[in-house]
């Protein structure tokens, strides 16, 4: 009966499987038992032979043996597979094969080091929020203090939309979005893109940007210094000299701009530092008591800071890029690099 | 703004080095941008006279010339000059000398002659670019001299990248007066006020007329008679050369000297030009247009200042003067003009014309009005000196109402809190002394202010609070870190999201790009959308660089077909790319953009990028890998439930080959994005020739669909058992409805479905195909026996061939 004659083949085969001593035999026997053609697969194509009433057991049955054959030649095959590559002189296999690499992908740099960035500042507290590429005139400028017909207009090449509306040129109206809306204590960054009518081999009309500020009572230049002395040294190492320098903004008073000493000669003068020993790396300042007029915060009870700095040049510095329009060409073998 | 170590010690007395100087401005705010060595190297090049020149007797253009270059016997050189006559006073490169050009000179033999040095022009000595003939030197140098100690060449240019606020160091004198201030000398201007004439105005033979007084509130002008009109001396041409303005004549040198040395603009007209001998400063009046100094006629809108006489323009006011009364070689009297005009109406003037000069970028940003005649006077004195000029007594000074400069309180203690310091009322007085600013009262918690006029960016407190902080040096003042309470930021839930796919994506083998914001308004047509696709009216820039640039994109696809192309063209072929930034939509004229956040991804070529061929061959991508790319993105968000992937139908984009395009739409049914194989035509219009898929996803509208939390499953501890079942159903039927049919029948042994065969051919009948899975059972309360397991397998098999129209394949 097909029963019996289905457990017997499968106590014959699990009896060669034993004592069988190689890949090679396995594979024969697996062909022999479990082929297309083999004895098992031929049994069960009988099963519609069966009467109808016994089909299902008989059914069952078959795949029951078929499957712990199955998995018996599996594990045996695991088991020589061990025995063969444990050998130490195993003939066949060559060692100096390159593996299977899976591939990953690259994060842009711009991307790296703005998280870089913005991960220091957030470890400080500072809260993160992006504001609209596509600004109002107000928030960009005349509420920072830069009115229609200020020459400080001219630091920043803009791309108009209409005469309300423009390509922010820096991400700090999200200074002004976030005090309109919120109280001090304030600390937060600003990152993302920044427009200017700009383009060669150190200026793209588009850029990053990470503007970042905080309010409160009695904050000081001093404070200011802390901050991003801090952000300095944990951005391009704990033994990074930095100066602060005087310079202007519009926004800020006191006005500042950053120099870290130069990371290519290390301060002793080279083409990249432009001979002085030191790249600029950040504006900041205080924030000018007519923004806070502004957001009807009062100036004689708030002070803050304001500090804003470009992510291409960070990031062209940390890796040696020497023209900024690569990092809009994406091609691959510039994108993989990082 | 450029000047030189020379003409600095001018007004001071310093042993300051340049570099030092360079160093200290820096640290003031005065950021230095460079500092150059003017004429280095011009060494065996000296002051000659020639003696005698004979011509050369093979070359008609040549001559030959004995020449004293101080030496006990003339050196004969051979000439090729037009100006080489007996008598003049020039320069000879002995040899040995190295030009600044890099030519060195030797002895030579020019057309049989011995040649022992050469007889320079000016460009050849590095002064400027004149060629016209040699060097013409002053008759008193004494020959033989080094030329470059001669004419006084070596000295150090220092550039200044002038913040707007501080017009001020506009002018070598502003910048002498903040070295003054660190180095503690005295600044000796070239002209002390004390000594400036009263400009009463009586006996003018010219007048002036203001007659828009809130633009131009003051106007100074004298006239000088009988200049004679030269090229200037050499020290005068030597100081504007140095900072690379070419010498024009000797009138017009003087204004520009006095510009740079006091950061006041002049003019001067032509006085016979001048009808009726008038000025008058008006609006343009309807029609009136005027050809300025560079020859280009401007068109005048009534927003701008003239300078007229009584019939016509002459200059446009603060920014070029007119052609129609420019002093020339015949010029004999001279109208000089001394002015303030508002900063605000100067600019936009010279925003209007598009005309940036010298002159406007001092006015717009403010000059001293109280050194209007300062200037003025310096610039009478050397015409008198260098053009001979007779000064008319008298001269005009119309001043109406001045900026004001009202008395600051500067609180001690304020300004202490804002830069961290503890600075006493005295310390802080000093240091405001020290850079000209009038402190009139010093009380222990407050000083009174008065800022001197050519300090237009003082006008608050904070003002003053600034100029403490740059004095004191912001290296001195203390660092700390605030004291502010603890705050937790909201999480922002777009970035957040961001970030996660961020790291799918890589982790898929994909590469992130970035594009610009603004496309090719062409890519809309290259993509052939529908002529009243919404994403054809991308927002337009009003001044784009170029044309490629011109529209805020709409889409992110475009870009990332272009870097597909410009990656073909580097020969990588394996491409897997993608982006994640903003698309705008207009909301009406006036009003800010709709921004939405999108996702785009690409991919084409080897399934195995980076792979050596050895392990996986050459297979290309296809439809499974982007659709396995974006169910990926779904089951890490845990969103596989909540969105699904369906095939698009009619709505399918027109850049999608017909039939291979699926929409992701979320529970209610609305589309997030499309999956497809790019239409071989669109490819080509975008450069590229290969087979190519792509996806997009709106990452807001994904971020609205809330993911499933992880929870935690205990482990089974029972096995599974997996059982095939093969059907035969028309080939119609698609296999991932059946896929879900067996998903849906919720059985509860069920545990997970594989589809793992689909066949057709030999075998099967025709019009039926062969889909097989794999389905894995388990209870978590017990061992399963086949019984069991075998009456939820024959369900499944009843439902399959009920749903679907099927049969159970037999074994054959």
């Amino acid at each position: 009966m097909m029963e019996e004659e289905l457990l017997r083949l499968r106590d014959e085969a699990l009896g060669k499987l034993a004592a069988l001593a190689s890949g090679k035999e396995l594979e024969q026997l697996r062909i022999l038992y479990l082929g297309r053609k083999g004895l098992i697969t031929g049994l069960m194509r009988g099963l519609g032979q069966v009467a109808v009433d016994d089909r299902p057991r008989i059914g069952m049955l078959a795949n029951t043996v078929k499957q712990e054959l199955e998995e018996s030649f599996a594990v045996r095959a695991g088991e020589l597979a061990g025995a063969e590559g444990g050998a130490a002189d195993a003939p066949g296999i060559d060692c100096s094969l390159p593996g299977r690499r899976v591939p990953f992908g690259r994060l842009h740099p711009v991307t790296q080091v703005m998280d870089e960035v913005c991960s220091i500042f957030e470890m400080m507290g500072f809260a993160v929020a992006e504001g609209p590429d596509v600004e109002l005139d107000f928030y960009n400028f005349e509420a920072l203090n830069i009115p229609k017909h200020h020459p400080a207009r001219d630091m920043h090449d803009t791309f108009y939309v209409n005469d309300s509306l423009l390509l922010r040129t820096h991400t700090s109206p999200m200074q002004i979005r976030a005090m309109e809306s919120a109280r001090p204590p304030l600390r937060m960054i600003a990152p993302g893109k920044v427009y200017r009518c700009d383009s060669d081999i150190t200026h793209t009309p588009m850029f990053h940007q990470v503007e970042g500020f905080l309010v409160d009572r009695k904050v000081s230049f001093a404070d200011l210094k802390g901050v991003l002395s801090v952000f300095c040294r944990k951005m391009f190492g704990d033994a990074t000299s930095l100066r602060f320098r005087p310079s202007y903004f519009p926004f800020t008073e006191p006005s500042a701009e950053v120099d870290i000493a130069c990371v290519i000669c290390g301060g002793s003068g080279c083409r990249v530092c432009k001979q002085t020993g030191w790249l600029e790396i950040l504006g900041a300042g205080l924030i000018d008591p007519e923004v806070f007029r502004m957001v009807g915060y009062d100036p004689e009870e708030y002070s803050g800071f304001a500090f804003g700095l470009g992510i291409e040049r960070i990031a062209m510095l940390k890796y040696g890029i020497d023209d900024i329009r690569l990092f809009y060409e994406n091609d691959l073998r510039f994108l993989r690099q990082f | 703004m450029k000047f030189t170590l020379n003409w600095l010690k001018e007004y001071l007395d310093i042993s300051l080095t340049a570099a030092e100087i360079a160093d200290r401005l820096t640290m003031l705010g005065l950021e230095v941008d460079s500092v150059e060595e003017l004429h280095q190297g011009l060494d065996n090049i000296k002051v000659a006279r020639i003696l005698a020149v004979e011509p050369h007797p093979d070359a008609d253009r040549l001559t030959l010339c004995d020449v004293d270059a101080g030496e006990e016997t003339p050196v004969r050189v051979v000439c090729g000059a037009p100006n080489a006559r007996a008598g003049l006073v020039t320069a000879i490169a002995l040899p040995g000398a190295i030009l600044p050009s890099g030519m060195k000179v030797k002895r030579a033999k020019v057309r049989g002659h011995e040649s022992a040095g050469m007889l320079c022009a000016e460009d050849e000595l590095g002064i400027s670019s004149d060629h016209g003939g040699l060097i013409e030197l002053d008759d008193s140098l004494v020959i033989g001299q080094e030329i470059s100690q001669a004419l006084g060449l070596v000295d150090t240019m220092i550039e200044v990248d002038l913040t707007p606020n501080r017009p001020d160091c506009a002018s070598v004198i502003g910048i002498a007066r903040e070295v003054a201030g660190f180095a503690g000398a005295t600044l000796t201007p070239s002209v002390a006020r004390k000594d400036l004439p009263a400009l009463t105005g009586t006996g003018s033979s010219f007048s002036i007329k203001v007659e828009d007084p809130e633009n131009c509130p003051r106007y100074a002008a004298r006239l000088l008679r009988n200049v004679t009109i030269g090229p200037s001396p050499w020290w005068l041409k030597n100081r504007l050369l140095a900072i690379g303005q070419r010498p024009i004549n000797n009138i017009v040198d003087i204004t520009n000297l006095v510009m740079m040395e006091y950061g006041q603009p002049l003019h001067a007209f032509d006085f016979s030009k001048l009808a009726q001998g008038t000025i008058v400063v008006r609006r343009p009046r309807a029609g009136e247009s005027l050809t300025t100094l560079d020859g280009v006629q401007r068109e005048l809108n009534p927003d701008m200042l003239l300078i007229c006489d009584s019939e016509k323009p002459v200059a446009v006011a603060g920014v070029m003067g007119g052609e129609n009364s420019e002093v020339s070689a015949e010029t004999v009297d001279i109208l000089l003009e001394s002015a303030y005009f508002n900063p605000v109406s100067i600019r936009r003037t010279a925003r209007n014309l598009k005309l940036a000069t010298e002159a406007s970028y001092r006015f717009e940003r403010g000059v001293d009005p109280e050194g209007i005649p300062v200037a003025l006077e310096r610039a009478v004195r050397l015409m008198v000196e260098i053009a001979g000029a007779v000064v008319e007594p008298g001269g005009v000074d119309v001043c109406g109402t001045l900026p004001d400069k009202p008395l600051l309180t500067l609180r001690v203690r304020r300004a202490n809190d804002l830069i961290g310091t503890s600075l006493t009322a005295e310390e802080m007085a000093a240091i405001l002394t020290g850079i000209e600013l009038g402190v009139e009262e010093i009380h222990p918690e407050y000083l009174k202010v008065r800022p001197p006029s050519f300090r237009v960016d003082i006008e608050r407190e904070i003002d003053l609070v600034e100029e403490v902080a740059r004095i004191v040096g912001y290296g001195d003042i203390p660092t700390s870190l605030p004291m502010i309470p603890m705050s937790f930021a909201e999480q922002d839930k777009g970035r957040n999201l961001r970030r996660k796919i961020l790291g799918i994506m890589t982790s898929l083998g994909f590469s992130e790009v970035i594009n610009y914001s603004f496309v090719s308004e062409r890519h809309s047509d290259l993509l052939a959308l529908d002529t009243d696709d919404p994403r054809r009216n991308g927002i337009r820039l009003l001044n784009p660089l170029t044309e490629d640039q011109s529209v805020m994109r709409t889409m992110l696809l475009p870009g990332v077909l272009e870097n597909v192309r410009r990656n073909i063209h580097q020969q990588n072929t394996e491409i897997r790319l993608f982006e994640i930034g903003k698309v705008f939509f207009s909301r009406g004229q006036d009003e800010q953009p709709e921004e939405r956040m999108h996702l785009a991804a690409v991919l084409s070529g080897r399934r195995h990028p980076g792979s050596s061929l050895l392990h996986f061959g050459q297979e290309s991508v296809d439809l499974s890998d982007v659709r396995g790319a974006v169910e990926t993105i779904l089951q890490e968000l845990g969103l596989l439930q909540s969105i699904s992937i369906v095939a698009a139908g009619d709505d399918a984009p027109g850049y999608a080959r017909k039939g291979t395009c699926s929409s992701i739409v979320n529970s209610s049914g609305s589309s997030l994005g499309v999956i497809g194989r790019l239409l071989p035509e669109v490819a080509r219009s975008f450069g590229i020739k290969q087979d190519l898929l792509f996806m997009t996803l709106d990452l807001e509208e994904l971020a609205d669909c809330a993911g499933e939390p992880a929870r935690f499953t205990p482990l089974p501890r029972y096995p599974s058992v997996t059982w095939d079942i093969a059907v035969l159903v028309p080939d119609t039927v698609a296999a991932g409805d059946m896929l879900k049919s067996i998903r849906e029948s919720r059985e509860s042994l069920v545990e997970h479905v594989e589809l793992f065969d689909i066949y057709q051919g030999k075998s099967i009948e025709k019009g039926l195909k062969s889909v097989a899975f794999t389905i894995t059972y388990r209870s978590v309360k017990q061992t399963l026996d086949d019984e069991t397991v075998n009456r939820v397998h024959q369900k499944i098999i009843q439902k399959l061939i009920s749903d679907f129209n099927g049969r159970l394949r037999e074994a054959s």
